[in-house]
């Protein structure tokens, strides 16, 4: 009980930095989930484009921006420079489209009015000048041979007849997506909020005169130590329980699902394997002062290169292999594995378990080190 | 004293460890991660071969141009597009499930697609395929028109058919014209946002020098406030001295970013001098506020200082850049008052715009925020007898 | 010798306690006064006050014969204070610790450098001059601590428990520079909960409990308040019920009590005391060990004042 209560007073000291790192999940999760669409047909990858129309009355424009919807998001926005140049740089746009003023007659009459178009340069603003140039196209053949409405009747004749295609995953791949994305970036809150706070509480406790006092103090070593590793794994355990609730508010019932279970038992794992990275820390550090610039090392590296905030597909490889030498990345790695999990027998479980495992060696490999390390610093404390 | 505290408060910040780790090396450690994840993720944007399956069997006589031209589409000279793998339906649909393929093209009567989930890749084919199609269809509705024409010249049905097809294939509507400015790299802000943290972490060596005299605070402070030392000859020579080294981190950091990590900051160097000066007095005012607003240990108050800067950075842009365009957009409120923003936005107008406003407007921000921690200090500071120390 | 401190009524509440309840006691030139009180009586709390860090609600506190307030610079050169926590830089050297407080004071660079030079010779930490703090032991940092508080040689010192926590080799050598430094002409207020030092190094000392004065005087004068004059513990095997009734019926024996193996007698003022007990025993053929005879200490006249141990 005396750790314990000693325990909790360091704790609620560090009450600050355990409501940031959480904020930061929170805020992340509520800006993450914006709509509520739930995707389970195919929908092609739909690129941002913003239109600014100043042929309000022209068929072909009306016509063209039909189209484009159809294929698109269409964003509304303000015709402000300031404000198009802002979304295009950080991609709420693709592309901007300025159709001028009297296009559809002059389109028609077999002019070619200057289209002014903004584009972000990338994958999606390719896409998007794909579907504009796709109507443009056809119109100006047709526009040869038709006129008016049948002009206009034709090109969505022609536009309309797709392909079929069909979708194999039945899964709710967007909410699925956003719960990835949590757990995902769960790794952080916890490598920094939880890892720090254990630290924290260790080198409070290892205080070299209070280490003096408890090896002496009536209640002997080894009792002292569990009584602490099992504060430090409720402490553990009530983070995790909490992040768990958040996720089920924050993103909704999904979370009650098979999937929800194996992100919530991948995470719990995790959060059992920062517990020994924090002891590690908290035993191979002197410093107490050291020990915020460790925790923030380890937590932002490992997330970045395990790709907690940047998407395992968009990093290079060579980070990749650099990443499976930390434990997040095999966190990562089954969220990822969970996200488009659609059998569960053995064969589609199997990378988790092995994921899991290895996650699980990870940790008995930290308590090892923290072992050996503890025991040696004991000695020392002897001396 | 002003330059005898100066020059020791210099000294102590400078062999403090932990400290000198935050202002000088956390920040190029975070620049390498940076680079590091971030070196691929806009040349990741552009197309690379896709792997698919067409189900062999349907491949027909009247079906065959389709396979013909999926096969001709090339990225570069020698990359195609496709990578094609002629097969049965069921081994075909073992190899999607595997993630192998992106997509089974089924050519027989209808054209379909099969694919796993939605996605790029899964788009490009779609939308290939819907093109070619489409195409096809626009021939033939034309030639049906033409026909309509009672002067057909059925003779040479084949040229005009031919030459419809060229038409068709080479139709492209030539008058876009591209106005959107050429700087738009936006990992960019990943950047800034180190530079916004280096500048507020700066404030922890103000935090430490400004607690170091405070009676109320630290034991170091007493000794201080007991000798006939002016209390603010003390703070001020402490905040320079701490003002200097986190500019000197500071000055690194950009020598580091700008040589090794190559990273663009805009042709004008001078306002980005002034921005950073700004920035790290601010990060400093931020620093001293904490340390004489609140009552606890040093290190639980550099841990809230870090703590609180990490949260900033966050929201504008280090964990994810469209962060900080989303909290912009929906909550300006949370970015207006939050420095690492100000900082940030600052660097990004810098470089993305060509007027200066936004700029001005961020270098005001800034010293607002300033001014108000000051405000929030002086009375804490002023103060020379405490209730309780 | 006039008075260089001289405090009047001095009261300081905090959150409804009182730890400072009406204060006054003054000190004269070339004095050292002790203040001696249990954990928590309000020696602290009265030095702070007296230095201007805390405020107080009522009471006048002159030093030198002015009042004392945040900016009262010209005293404040004159005074050097010993704080009860170590307050040093762990970033700079035993040297340059001293260098940097004394710089506070004194910013002539070529006295500055004797006086550091001086302080170290006295606190003996020559050897250690360029290490860190890190790297000294609990004395040798108490040591430094005292260094860095009296370097610019003042005329009135305060020294807040400066042995807390220190081996008796560095404790020693802290009183003996205590002594120095008084010899040399600096009036001296030492707080402590060690009764010893007060008395080996005091020439006034005033008994603190709850921020008020129980006592104050000589040593010898304390004790004097003590009701007791001797005490003799004797180590005997056994020790019957009458054994003890027959003990106190002695005419100066105050209280005879037999606790595991051990008789002990408090005896009232007389003479010959230890004759008559011994003989006394021999009578009654009871074999002793070892006796001990123990005349009243500070503590005594703290217990005898307050009913409670100094160290509680």
């Amino acid at each position: 009980m005396i750790v314990f209560n000693a325990f909790k007073k360091i704790l609620w000291s560090n009450k600050v930095m355990i409501i940031i790192y959480t904020l930061i999940l929170v805020l992340f999760a509520g800006f993450n989930s914006t709509d509520d669409k739930s995707q389970m047909n195919f929908s092609a990858t739909k690129p941002d484009i913003l239109i600014i129309n100043h042929d309000k009355d022209g068929d072909i424009s009306k016509s063209l921006i039909e189209y484009i919807g159809n294929n698109s998001n269409l964003v509304d926005l303000e015709n402000d420079d300031k404000k198009i140049a802002d979304a295009l740089f950080f991609r709420e746009i693709n592309y901007a489209i300025f159709i001028p003023s009297s296009f559809s007659e002059d389109f028609e009459n077999g002019k070619n009015p200057k289209i002014e178009i903004k584009s972000s340069k990338d994958y999606n603003s390719s896409l998007a000048e794909l579907i504009l140039k796709n109507y443009l196209s056809t119109a100006s053949i047709y526009r040869k041979e038709f006129k008016g409405q049948e002009l206009v009747d034709i090109i969505e004749k022609t536009l309309s007849n797709s392909i079929e295609i069909g979708m194999t995953n039945k899964l709710d791949t967007k909410k699925l997506s956003e719960l990835a994305d949590y757990y995902n970036f769960a790794n952080y809150s916890l490598l920094a909020g939880c890892v720090f706070v254990i630290c924290m509480i260790l080198t409070s406790f290892k205080n070299a005169n209070i280490e003096k006092r408890t090896i002496v103090s009536s209640i002997n070593y080894k009792k002292f130590n569990r009584q602490l590793l099992l504060s430090n794994a409720l402490f553990a355990f009530s983070l995790w329980l909490i992040y768990i609730i958040l996720s089920i508010i924050l993103i909704g019932k999904s979370m009650l699902t098979v999937h929800g279970l194996l992100f919530a038992i991948n995470s719990l794992i995790f959060s059992m394997c920062t517990l020994t990275i924090a002891f590690l820390i908290a035993n191979a550090i002197k410093n107490k002062e050291a020990i915020n610039g460790i925790v923030n090392v380890v937590a932002l590296g490992s997330s970045f290169l395990s790709g907690t905030f940047v998407p395992t597909e968009y990093l290079p490889d060579g980070v990749l292999k650099i990443a499976r030498i930390l434990p997040s990345y095999y966190y990562i790695d089954n969220n990822n594995l969970i996200k488009s999990l659609e059998k569960f027998d053995f064969k589609n479980l199997y990378p988790l378990i092995m994921n899991t495992v290895i996650i699980i060696a990870f940790a008995l490999i930290f308590m090892a080190i923290t072992n050996f390390l503890s025991k040696k610093n004991r000695k020392k404390a002897r001396l | 004293m002003f330059l005898h505290n100066f020059k020791y408060t210099f000294k102590t910040l400078f062999k403090n460890k932990s400290l000198i780790f935050w202002t000088f090396a956390f920040p190029i450690i975070l620049g390498t991660l940076f680079h590091m994840a971030f070196s691929d993720i806009e040349s990741s944007e552009k197309l690379h071969t896709i792997k698919i399956a067409i189900i062999g069997d349907s491949i027909t006589e009247e079906k065959k141009h389709y396979d013909t031209f999926l096969s001709s589409i090339t990225i570069t000279e020698e990359e195609k597009l496709f990578e094609i793998n002629y097969t049965d339906e069921k081994v075909a649909k073992k190899l999607l499930d595997d993630g192998d393929i992106k997509a089974i093209v089924d050519l027989s009567d209808k054209t379909k697609i099969t694919v796993k989930t939605s996605g790029i890749e899964e788009t490009i084919i779609s939308q290939i395929l819907n093109d070619f199609q489409k195409k096809e269809f626009m021939i033939t509705t034309l030639l049906e028109n033409k026909v309509k024409d009672e002067n057909f010249d059925y003779a040479n049905i084949d040229s005009i058919y031919q030459q419809l097809a060229l038409e068709v294939s080479n139709s492209n509507y030539l008058n876009i014209e591209d106005t959107s400015q050429k700087s738009m790299s936006y990992t960019v802000i990943e950047f800034y946002t180190l530079i916004a943290m280096a500048c507020l972490y700066g404030g922890t060596l103000g935090l430490t020098a400004i607690n170091k005299g405070l009676a109320n605070m630290s034991s170091l402070g007493k000794r201080t406030s007991v000798s006939p030392t002016r209390k603010i000859k003390i703070v001020i020579s402490s905040a320079l001295a701490s003002f200097i080294i986190s500019l000197i981190g500071l000055a690194l950091l950009f020598l580091y970013t700008i040589f090794v990590l190559k990273v663009d900051y805009g042709t004008d160097i001078t306002s980005v001098i002034i921005l950073a000066c700004i920035g790290s007095f601010a990060g400093l005012t931020f620093g001293i506020a904490i340390a004489s607003v609140l009552k606890t240990s040093e290190i639980t108050k550099t841990g809230i200082m870090i703590s609180v800067t990490m949260l900033g950075c966050f929201l504008s842009g280090m964990m994810g850049i469209t962060m900080k365009y989303i909290v912009d957009k929906n909550i300006p409120i949370l970015n207006m008052i939050n420095p690492a923003n100000m900082i940030t936005d600052g660097f990004y107008s810098l470089y993305y715009y060509e007027t200066r406003e936004r700029f001005y407007y961020n270098i005001i921000s800034l010293l607002i925020f300033s001014l108000i921690m000051i405000l929030l200090s002086v009375n804490s500071l002023r103060r020379q007898r405490y209730d309780s120390i | 010798m006039g008075n260089i401190l001289e405090i009047i009524n001095l009261t300081k509440e905090y959150k409804g306690i009182k730890a400072v309840d009406g204060l006054s006691f003054e000190v004269k030139e070339g004095e050292i006064l002790g203040l001696l009180g249990p954990n928590g009586s309000g020696k602290s709390t009265t030095i702070n006050c007296i230095l201007s860090l805390l405020t107080y609600q009522k009471g006048i506190i002159k030093i030198f014969g002015e009042d004392m307030e945040p900016n009262s610079y010209d005293i404040k050169e004159k005074i050097g204070v010993v704080f009860q926590d170590v307050a040093v830089f762990d970033e700079l050297t035993v040297e340059e610790n001293i260098d940097y407080f004394c710089g506070l004071y004194i910013s002539n660079k070529d006295t500055r450098k004797r006086y550091v030079d001086e302080a170290i010779e006295l606190v003996n930490l020559k050897e250690f001059k360029k290490f860190h703090p890190k790297q000294l032991s609990g004395g040798l940092l108490r040591r430094l601590n005292i260094a860095c508080g009296i370097a610019h040689k003042p005329k009135l010192i305060f020294l807040d428990e400066p042995t807390v926590a220190v081996d008796p080799q560095s404790r020693n050598s802290i009183l003996d520079g205590i002594k120095r430094l008084n010899k040399d002409g600096a009036t001296i207020i030492y707080t402590t909960h060690y009764m010893e030092e007060v008395e080996i190094l005091c020439n006034r000392i005033i008994i603190l409990d709850k921020g008020k004065i129980l006592a104050s005087g000589t040593s010898a004068e304390l004790k004097a308040l003590a009701n007791i004059e001797e005490k003799v513990t004797v180590e005997v095997e056994s020790f019957s019920k009458n054994q003890l009734a027959e003990i106190r019926k002695f005419t100066t024996v105050e209280e005879a009590e037999y606790k595991d193996n051990n008789l002990t007698v408090i005896y009232k003022k007389g003479k010959n005391n230890l004759d008559k007990l011994l003989d006394f025993l021999k009578k009654e053929n009871v074999h002793y060990n070892s006796i001990f005879a123990e005349r009243p200490t500070l503590n005594d006249v703290f217990l005898e004042l307050t009913g409670k141990d100094l160290r509680d």
